[in-house]
């Protein structure tokens, strides 16, 4: 969102307009759960978002747009879900679960020259919109998503679906950039897999 | 040259433009010669497509939060 349309949100906030209020719930509060859930997981991420969310009320008039309204927000919720549980701070950080369609492995290449073994399946669809339009593959990309480790998972959305910045990512959830870069690239594997799989048998 | 699988591997890091000069050049030149990686490479980019076009959960109960946090904004005034 451009700098104007953050001030004139802001005035309506600050006035205490309840519209305001409902615009900035709906567009944000995704993204403030996204990072909500990488740092202290599906348990404690909704009252985190709460706690932010009070804490965004408390300071708005020392918002001064240096950053924009969507990173100033994601800032207070990491800052709310690092104060409040630090002891749950994920212990290892780049635990790998299994994941429903598995992932683009060593299996793929040929262990003597890491040419394909099997190459990638030509998908029949060519645009996300037409991949969208398969309800059951909407659900199967959703059940990967959830088998995905909390940190992986958020890392792809926050990406992905929300289009950050590696760095932002780094700052919001003090990791280094080589890590986000390990759990974004197998995140990605692993929902490539799912489409793959999905392309390939027509059922998740 | 790079290995179909180190083609994979640096993936991601390509289509995040984290790779150094010297890796892109060899990326494209990988790419230039193997249709099956620019066919994983075309299928990641529009995964990374889908997952940003899908739609999301709609926020729950956003009226009685937006009209909570309003109502804490005018106490403070």
């Amino acid at each position: 969102m451009a700098a104007a349309d953050d001030a004139h949100l802001l005035e309506r906030l600050l006035k205490g307009e309840q519209r305001a209020y409902k615009e900035l719930v709906t567009q944000y509060q995704s993204a403030m759960r996204a990072v909500a859930y990488a740092i202290v997981g599906q348990r404690h991420a909704d009252e985190v978002v709460q706690d932010a969310w009070l804490s965004v009320v408390r300071n708005l008039a020392k918002f001064e747009g240096r950053s924009s309204l969507k990173t100033w927000l994601l800032t207070i919720t990491a800052n709310a879900a690092k104060g409040r549980y630090k002891q749950n701070r994920r212990e290892v950080l780049l635990d790998d679960l299994p994941s429903p369609h598995g992932t683009i492995g060593d299996e793929r290449f040929t262990p003597d020259d890491g040419h394909w073994a099997v190459a990638p399946f030509a998908w029949h669809q060519d645009t996300p919109e037409a991949l969208l339009t398969e309800d059951e593959l909407r659900k199967c990309l959703e059940h990967t998503l959830l088998n995905l480790s909390e940190l992986q998972s958020s890392v792809l959305v926050l990406r992905e679906r929300q289009g950050l910045e590696l760095e932002e990512i780094c700052n919001l959830l003090t990791l280094s950039l080589s890590n986000v870069r390990v759990l974004l690239h197998r995140a990605r594997l692993k929902v490539f897999a799912t489409v793959e799989h999905f392309e390939e048998t027509g059922e998740c | 040259m790079l290995t179909c699988k180190e083609q994979v591997a640096h993936s991601s890091d390509f289509l995040d433009g984290q790779l150094t000069f010297r890796e892109r050049l060899m990326m494209r030149h990988h790419l230039m010669f193997c249709p099956n990686c620019r066919r994983f490479i075309r299928q990641m980019r529009l995964m990374q497509a889908t997952l940003r076009l899908m739609p999301q959960a709609p926020v729950q109960d956003a009226d009685a939060l937006a009209e909570r946090l309003a109502a804490e904004r005018r106490k403070d005034q």
